[in-house]
């Protein structure tokens, strides 16, 4: 057993084949950063993706690593934690990889709550196919196999997390090295199933797609950070906010020092998720949208759930012979 | 692992490196750009950019001394985050060696 301490001893000794000025090399850049900090040994992380750019992940880091099939990742992560609890597992997955192929794997790897990380690299493209659109592409998106552009809308991952009652939920962007990495410390001590949507920059077939939530310049009025118990002020000039009126979620400015109509204050807790899905629902650039962590709650995890059906091999071996030919059974011709 | 910034950028500073870079881990000297080696993600998009090759790889050998003074002068300097002109005299000074002595430890302007 030993515990690493530099973010240099979580680097591989494998060549990275992602683009020169990719996100994810931001989003890895942030892993190693947090993985020291979390005092568990290397040889007890394993990190499971699929297939696509965001899926090369697990080769990067000094940890174990199953580089899965295309979509599958959630279930191989599920049967990971289902037997082997002391390991803390991730997995990486992009939006092609984790919304299209995958996602009801995805959705319900969530709702089981097993107790695995899930990283979902948004780039809103196909990226190691070379540039399709993606389940998340904004409508009207033009790109190799959309020449007249996308006619569908997007996807929303948050929603679809949301909707798997995924019991963390949290967004952060590729770049914003301090933020992401609070989101990622934040997941990694989550108990259950945590999902964190990463607005990835594919700097080759989809570049600038986040420039609004990226830019230094222009950012403060496009991005609104979700804090536990805060209110969702926005701004360059902190007067703006996303407030409730009836039924929606509107912004509101700030007049005069007061604010005429109440921002909404944020609640992580709130076992009812209809908020949570609001406000995941916002989008650039009607309203601003959030970062942050959406949703964090405590829940029985899938282990919690099935404590006596984790028997020796076996055990199992026994039992699964019995249930075989328990009843239910007959012998085709 | 981090990328650097070394000799040929004395006195050059075309900042061509800065437009590229997403993290804007870029910062200002008088007469020199540095690369903060926290603050760098090893995206590799800068290294091409730069038309003196003054940006490195630390991997490469002999770097060791030049990612002490990029994490030095990262510190102390002003981010930069926009390109500017070349100074006018930075072709002449291109492809001049050993121009460590004449690194000025000011701060740009940022
Ligand atoms: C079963 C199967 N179908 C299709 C493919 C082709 N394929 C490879 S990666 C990919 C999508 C990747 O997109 P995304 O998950 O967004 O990852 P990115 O490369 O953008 O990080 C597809 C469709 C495949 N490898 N296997
Ligand atoms: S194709 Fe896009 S997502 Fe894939 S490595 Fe290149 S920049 Fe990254
Ligand atoms: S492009 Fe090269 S020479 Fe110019 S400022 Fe950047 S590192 Fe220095
Ligand atoms: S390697 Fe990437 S992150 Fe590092 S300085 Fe160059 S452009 Fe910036």
């Amino acid at each position: 057993m030993s515990v690493l301490q530099k973010p240099t001893d979580f680097t591989s000794d494998q060549e990275i084949r992602w683009c020169p000025g990719c996100g994810d090399f931001a989003i890895l850049a942030q892993m190693k950063k947090l993985l020291p900090t979390l005092g568990i040994p290397p040889e007890d992380i394993v990190f499971v993706s699929g297939i696509g750019c965001s899926s090369r992940f697990p080769y990067y880091l000094e940890t174990y690593g199953i580089h899965g099939i295309h979509g599958r990742a959630p279930a191989l992560a599920t049967g990971l934690a289902r037997m082997r609890p002391d390991l803390q597992t991730w997995v990486v997955t992009g939006d092609g990889d984790g919304l299209s192929i995958g996602c009801s794997h995805l959705i319900h790897a969530l709702r089981r709550n097993v107790n695995i990380k899930i990283l979902l690299f948004n780039n809103q493209i196909y990226g190691l196919t070379k540039g399709q659109f993606s389940p998340t592409s904004p409508q009207g998106l033009v790109t190799g196999s959309t020449p007249k552009g996308t006619v569908h809308e997007p996807l929303n991952a948050l929603s679809v997390a949301l909707a798997g009652k995924a019991t963390f939920v949290a967004r952060s962007v590729d770049t914003n090295a301090k933020h992401l990495g609070e989101v990622l410390r934040r997941a990694a001590l989550h108990r259950g199933s945590a999902f964190v949507e990463i607005y990835q920059n594919c700097h080759i077939y989809n570049d600038g797609a986040f420039d609004y939530a990226k830019n230094a310049k222009i950012k403060a009025n496009h991005v609104v950070e979700l804090n536990h118990g805060e209110p969702l002020i926005f701004g360059t000039e902190q007067d703006l906010a996303v407030g409730l009126n009836g039924p929606r979620l509107e912004t509101i400015k700030q007049r005069g020092g007061e604010w005429a109509d109440k921002p909404l204050i944020h609640d992580e807790t709130n076992q009812d998720s209809s908020l949570a899905q609001m406000i995941a629902q916002m989008r650039h650039p009607e309203m601003p949208e959030a970062i942050g962590v959406f949703r964090a709650i405590k829940a029985p995890t899938h282990n919690d759930l099935m404590p006596d059906q984790s028997p020796t091999t076996k055990e199992r071996a026994k039992r699964l012979k019995k249930q075989l030919t328990s009843g239910q059974t007959w012998t085709v011709a | 692992m981090t990328y650097v910034v070394v000799e040929a950028c004395i006195k050059c500073k075309h900042t061509d490196c800065v437009e590229v870079c997403p993290v804007d881990c870029f910062y200002e000297g008088e007469n020199m750009l540095v690369i903060h080696p926290d603050e760098c993600i090893d995206c590799g998009v800068c290294e091409p950019e730069c038309p003196v090759d003054a940006i490195k790889p630390d991997t490469e050998p002999g770097m060791e001394s030049w990612v002490t003074l990029n994490a030095e002068l990262a510190a102390i300097w002003p981010v930069i985050t926009e390109q500017k002109d070349a100074p006018a005299d930075a072709e002449e000074w291109a492809d001049k060696p050993d121009k460590l002595a004449l690194l000025s430890r000011n701060p740009g302007e940022g």
